[in-house]
């Protein structure tokens, strides 16, 4: 008994070890989502007054819960992705679970009577999210009894804005084949070549660090800004000094920069710290905020993240 | 008498033994050609889950040769090669994203595309098999023969990936 117990033991100390010495890199969560195009060609989309100008946003509830075709397509992209070792996670799932989990906030209370407390950009964040977007677009093209079908999936960086990957083109037109089975050729016709510009994207993330973008900005009540001198050297200029030591081969751009802000792009950081654990935006600009906490600068000031990819430091106050 | 028979028993396993070494030969000149690329993959359809229908074109001097070796070059054709065509889903690039793949792994190809290696696990030819009269070309001493074949290209991808070929999508993570 005493010699199976120390050998499941060592068994649990190797794998630690193997996992230590091999760590694995933050994984991206996926979400597929119907684009505002197709939205908007086929009625998914909510208008409101936005301080008298109207404005339409897509209606992703109601796509969900009234069109099967964009059921089926994304349930066959869901299962082609899990098959490749990348479950994504359900747009529709998603919005639920934000439902759900607002109402048992706003139910929730300690025995004392508190309740949960959740500021403005607590509830600004409340919304589905991932890190990459799988935007989806089809449109039926008809010449006479003929039809087919043009299928654009797009990859979207949340973070960074930009396209990393796609596949794109029109199917062979049809007189007899129904419109779930064009959907469904195009899919399969497509994942492939959006599988290989997505996996081109995280050989370039492995060999050059992720992007990433931060923001620096400062709290009204701190009476210095970002062109206060430290060490004869304007902060902006310090920031950027520490961002071309530790990111990766010193990339990155500085887009916009005032007394009040700086908005960084680009920034490639390395996907894992000097101890070998895998850091993503937050874990990067932890470094920042602990080099602009320390003299000569000892600047209080705040972290927040969003996802991967994207942080904010806001200098000055908590 | 018997040396008629002697002389004619020996004339026959001459031939036999010639006509296999011919084709044992052709054989070898058909690797020759997968080797070198002188192929020709043409898609059909990907509509099918899990698998891509193409089109071979392969040459030899014998018709038979260029079947059999059809299966050998789609398969080498999808890991190394890719293809393209004007219809949906037609433009497929290689399974292998890197370009010295097949040096790099030189071992572990010879054996898979040797004769009756595990290359065959993932391809079977369409149909009947039979070659259509405008897919048997004669270009010159040799012909050009078009065969339709499926590809397992799913399976292909997951038995490379796990032999450690080529990188799986969530590699790393």
């Amino acid at each position: 008994m005493k010699i199976k117990i120390n050998t499941t033991l060592l068994a649990a100390f190797m794998l630690l070890c193997v996992s230590s010495a091999f760590p694995q890199a933050k994984k991206p969560t996926i979400m597929i989502l119907p684009s505002d195009v197709w939205c908007n060609t086929n009625g998914y989309m909510i208008e409101f007054d936005n301080q008298g100008t109207k404005v339409k946003v897509p209606d992703y509830k109601k796509a969900f819960q009234e069109n099967a075709d964009l059921l089926l397509v994304i349930s066959k992209i869901n299962g082609l992705m899990a098959d490749r070792g990348f479950p994504l996670k359900n747009a529709e799932s998603v919005l639920k679970s934000l439902a759900n989990e607002s109402a048992e906030d706003a139910m929730l209370t300690s025995k004392g009577g508190a309740g949960v407390v959740e500021s403005p950009i607590d509830k600004l964040k409340k919304s589905a999210k991932a890190d990459i977007i799988m935007q989806l677009t089809w449109t039926v093209n008809t010449t006479g009894p003929k039809k087919s079908i043009t299928f654009n999936l797009q990859g979207l960086d949340s973070y960074t804005d930009k396209q990393i990957a796609t596949a794109a083109g029109t199917g062979a037109p049809s007189f007899s084949a129904e419109l779930p089975v064009l959907l469904e050729e195009a899919v399969l016709a497509h994942l492939d070549l959006f599988n290989n510009t997505l996996q081109a994207h995280f050989t370039d993330m492995f060999d050059n660090g992720r992007e990433i973008t931060i923001r620096i900005k400062k709290f009204d009540s701190w009476e210095n800004d970002l062109e206060t001198d430290y060490e004869g050297k304007e902060l902006s200029a310090q920031i950027e000094d520490w961002l071309a030591k530790n990111t990766v081969k010193g990339r990155f751009s500085t887009t916009d920069a005032t007394d009040n802000m700086m908005y960084i792009e680009q920034v490639r950081i390395p996907l894992y710290d000097e101890t070998g654990k895998a850091i993503d935006a937050r874990g990067f600009c932890k470094g920042l905020q602990t080099y602009l906490k320390n003299p000569p600068y000892s600047i209080v000031n705040k972290l927040m993240m969003k996802g991967l990819g994207q942080a904010t430091i806001v200098l000055g106050d908590k | 008498m018997k040396t008629i028979l002697l002389k004619t028993n020996l004339l026959f396993l001459m031939i036999i033994g010639f006509s296999v070494a011919l084709n044992a030969q052709a054989k070898k000149k058909a690797d020759k050609a997968t080797a070198e690329w002188r192929y020709e993959v043409e898609c059909v359809s990907t509509g099918a889950s899990g698998s891509y229908l193409v089109k071979v074109w392969s040459y030899s001097k014998k018709p038979d040769v260029a079947i059999n070796q059809a299966k050998k070059n789609a398969v080498h054709g999808i890991i190394f090669k890719g293809f393209t065509g004007s219809g949906a889903g037609c433009t497929q690039k290689p399974l292998a994203n890197d370009p010295s793949l097949e040096q790099q792994k030189e071992e572990f190809f010879s054996d898979f595309f040797a004769d009756g290696g595990k290359y065959m696990k993932f391809v079977s030819v369409s149909g009947d098999g039979s070659i259509a009269a405008e897919d048997r070309i004669k270009v010159g001493k040799e012909y050009k023969i078009g065969v339709v074949v499926s590809v397992s290209k799913d399976e292909l991808r997951k038995d490379l990936e796990a032999a450690g070929i080529i990188k799986s999508l969530n590699s790393g993570f």
